[in-house]
Parts: structure tokens; sequence; C-alpha cells
């Protein structure tokens, strides 16, 4: 009964392929970055006070909410932050 | 984590802020995703803080955060 | 396998090439058809996949249809499995069966329906999990961040006693007829229980049930978490014998449960959870409409029903999902 100890792999037998971050631009001064608020509670308040300090040092912003925490976003609101945003910052997940 | 994922595939600099008891679950999900998303960690909990305590928590993480988007 | 990280933490059974063989002659689908993609990594898995975990579960080969289907549920936007393994709370999968289908691979829906001891109940939730894990890379401590978990959360799935009642069962409430095979699955917590050995009348025992279902989650949550009621035969008899029908049941107990607002606003009686203050003054349901899922099981004596709380509802959480089951 040698077929007996073969066990077959229960698992999805897949390695994601490993990619690199998106390049980084010298500074963020002149680029806009968009906000994107992940609709969790206190969310806001926190992205408010980036907001205001990025406004501070010159740095355009946009803010962006998804419809809930629980699920990606919808790939429209994901097809406009890219298109309009050179960055992006997501907040905040507890 | 997808929508930064996403976002990045676009070739958009992107960065998530999540509460300390997440890290080993982005670190998981990263792992899975096969890319090292930029994460910067705030202190638990959130859900009780005052929106004066809710200031200082993104005054400390502001530069950590920037860092992450530039070079 | 343990030290793979294929287990749930309990021995399971070896799934060699034999076993997974005849696991597959459960089903008249191809072992390589894809089913679902199974969160949380989205990975596209074939029956030959579920045959393997359901193997290592436990399940015999005539339980793989409703495996296969149980995992057609929850991989659904409206379940929205990731968002379920992803909280904090203490909820997981739970499967409810009906049809013909429950009596023929001997599923449990009578003493300890909710407990261990039956194979098919034990085995098939745990098979789904198993997949989960397994294949979507969902597991405690990495994407399951449940910060109390429950033992249901090892496999839970259990069958209506639909034959012995008058009422339909949760099948029939969602659009199905007797005869055709159908799981339901919903976002849950561990059952509690449900106290009332007095009652004679509909009209006490269900103020009894409403009492102890508002408090389901928290007595402060109000429409924006569901609930699963298990009634018990004898607690269900109550109902039927004074001729009670299950619309009826399910509008009276909603009548009960609606929720004066000032008596849950944040920092009512001394506590600082609760609505915001500009909710005063309404009266809200404890659950919105189809929020309170009603089946009917366990053993014909004791006067005690089961609660099972939920988790969010809606788009933003989890919505039961029901499908027939196919061979």
């Amino acid at each position: 009964m040698t077929n007996e100890r073969v066990l077959l792999d229960p698992t999805s037998e897949s390695t994601p392929m490993e990619r690199n971050l998106s390049e980084r631009p010298e500074t963020m001064n002149g680029l806009t970055v968009g906000l994107l608020d992940i609709s969790k509670g206190r969310g806001d308040i926190f992205l408010n006070r980036l907001e205001e300090k990025l406004s501070d040092i010159g740095i355009k912003t946009l803010r962006f909410k998804k419809p809930t925490f629980t699920k990606p976003a919808p790939v429209d609101l994901r097809q406009e932050i890219a298109t309009k945003c050179d960055a992006v910052i997501e907040a905040l997940a507890d | 984590m997808h929508d930064i994922d996403d976002i990045e595939r676009r070739g958009i600099p992107a960065v998530m802020i999540a509460s300390a008891p997440f890290e080993d679950a982005a670190q998981t999900q990263a792992d899975a995703l096969g890319l090292d998303i930029s994460r910067v960690f705030v202190p638990h909990p959130v859900q009780d803080r005052t929106d004066d305590e809710m200031h200082e928590m993104a005054d400390l993480v502001f530069n950590k955060v920037l860092d992450t988007l530039t070079r | 396998m343990f030290e793979r990280s294929w287990t749930d933490g309990l021995p399971v059974v070896p799934p060699t090439t034999e076993r997974v063989r005849k696991m597959l002659e459960g089903t008249t689908r191809s072992p390589d058809e894809i089913i679902v993609s199974v969160p949380p990594n989205l990975i596209e898995c074939t029956v030959e996949k579920i045959a393997i975990n359901a193997v290592m579960a436990g399940c015999k080969p005539d339980y793989l249809p409703v495996v296969i289907s149980a995992l057609e549920t929850i991989c659904t936007e409206e379940f929205n499995m990731h968002g379920v393994l992803a909280t904090t709370m203490s909820v997981g999968p739970i499967f409810v069966v009906n049809g013909p289908i429950t009596r023929d691979i001997g599923m449990n829906s009578g003493i300890n329906v909710l407990g261990h001891g039956n194979r098919a109940n034990s085995t098939i939730g745990r098979a789904v999990q198993l997949v989960i894990h397994n294949v979507g890379g969902g597991g405690p401590g990495g994407i399951d961040r449940s910060t109390l978990g429950h033992m249901g959360k090892q496999g839970f799935c259990f069958s209506e006693n639909e034959l012995s009642s008058p009422w339909s069962s949760l099948a029939e409430s969602r659009g199905y007829n007797s005869s055709q095979n159908v799981v339901t699955a919903f976002t849950g917590e561990g059952p509690r229980l449900v106290m009332d050995q007095k009652s004679r009348t509909p009209e006490s025992l269900i103020r009894t049930l409403a009492e102890h279902l508002i408090s389901s989650v928290s007595s402060r949550v109000v429409v924006g978490m569901d609930a699963m009621l298990v009634l018990s035969p004898e607690h269900a008899s109550r109902f039927h014998e004074a001729g009670w029908s299950k619309d009826r049941f399910l509008e009276e107990i909603a009548e009960i449960m609606m929720i004066d607002t000032d008596n849950i606003i944040a920092g009512s009686g001394g506590i600082e959870e609760g609505l915001p203050t500009e909710m005063k003054g309404m009266s809200l349901p404890k659950f919105k409409p189809n929020g309170l899922l009603l089946v009917q099981a366990g053993g014909p004596a004791g006067l005690f029903s089961a609660i099972i709380g939920g988790w969010l509802n809606g788009p933003s959480g989890s919505e039961p999902v029901s499908k027939e089951i196919s061979a």
C-alpha cells in the first residue's frame, strides 16, 4: 500500500509573484495626495489632521471615502483616485 | 490592503495606516499579495479616543507617513 | 500535517490519493471544475481541492455536495467572508441545511443539535473552514483577527427539524420548496441558551424570547445586526398548539422588540456606549425586516431555545445567503 503514503496538498499551492513598490518621488512638493477614508469610526478626525498638516507644508490633498471598511474599495473609486492623485494615504484600520 | 495593492499596481505610491494590533495581519496579507506594502501603525485603541487624542496620533506618525511616500 | 499548518488544531484524516478519489465519487462534478474564488486571497478553488479538505475534515463522500454548496454561499459579495474573517468580533460562518438530503446523509436536527456527536454536522462545516484556511489563506492570527472566537468556528453546521413542525422551514421562508436541498449561511457567534420553563401561553413565552433577543450582541445595538433564533420543539409547540402561524410569531415579536432610543443613548444609565444623542426620542426595531432568522431544531424535551447573535448586516457587513445543493 505504498500509495497510502502519498498525501495530496490541500493548499492553493500558489505563491504570489513578488513585486516592488512603485517608484517614490524625491519630495512631495507640488504633488497631490489622496486621503482615502476607509469608513471606520474616528478615521475622519485622524485624516482631517493629516490634511491640515499636509496643506501647512504646501501639499495639495483630495479626500475620498470608500463605502465600507469591510470590503475593498469599488473599482471606479480606485480608478478615480489613480487618475487624480500622485500618492495615496489610506486610514484608519483598527 | 487590497486597495493599496491595486493603487500601487497603477504606479501610485500608497501607504496604509492601521492600529498596532494589525501588524501581524498586515504582514500576512502583504505576504499573500507579494507586495511589501508601506504601512504605518498608530497606538491601539482608536474607537474610544477624543478628537484631541486623534490629532496627537496623527501628529505622531505624520513624518513617518511622508517618509514612506518619498525616496 | 499540523506542522505544515494544514489543520485547524485537531487531528485530520490524511488525504491520500485513494481517499480523495473516493470522496470525488460523492459529486458528479469534474475534479478540475473551478467552483469559487476563496477569500481572503481569492484563490480559484477546484472540486478536487474541496474534496481533499473534506477528506481531512472527516466527511463521507455523500456530504461533498453540501460542502461545495456551503462554500458557494460564503464566497459571495453579499456574505463577505473576507470581512467575517477580518473582524475582531467573535463570529464565523454557520450553516443550516434543509431538505431531503439532511435525512439521506443522517444530519442531526434533534438532541444536541448545536453540539457534537453527529458526523455530518461535525465535519461539513469543518471542511468549509479548512478550505478557507488552506486554500484561501485565512487562518487565526493572520487574516482572522477575532478577539475571542468561538468553538463553532471549528465548523458549525446543523439541519432544521422541518418534518414535525407545521411552520415553514428556513429555506421555505427564503423562497425554496420543501423538496429542494438548500444550505443557508449566516454569520454568527456561539449559541446562547434562553430558559423559560414556566410560560404556558404563547403571549408569555414570546416576551421571554424577545427580552433575551434584545440583548443579542449588545442591548445598545439596534437594526444593524441580525440574529438567529433556534426554537426548540417544546417551545415551538406553545405556538403551534395555540394556532399561531410563523408570520404571526415574527410580527408579534418584532412589535415587542421596538426599542425606545432614549434608553440606549450614549451616557444613559451611566453607560458611555450607545447611540449618538441625535437619535433621541425615536422608536427603532431591534432587527431590520427579515433580520431575525427562525430555525426549529433541538431535542424533544427541554423548555429552552437558543440565540445566535449576528454581525453587521447590509452591504457593509454580511447578509445570509442560501443556495440549492446540486449533486
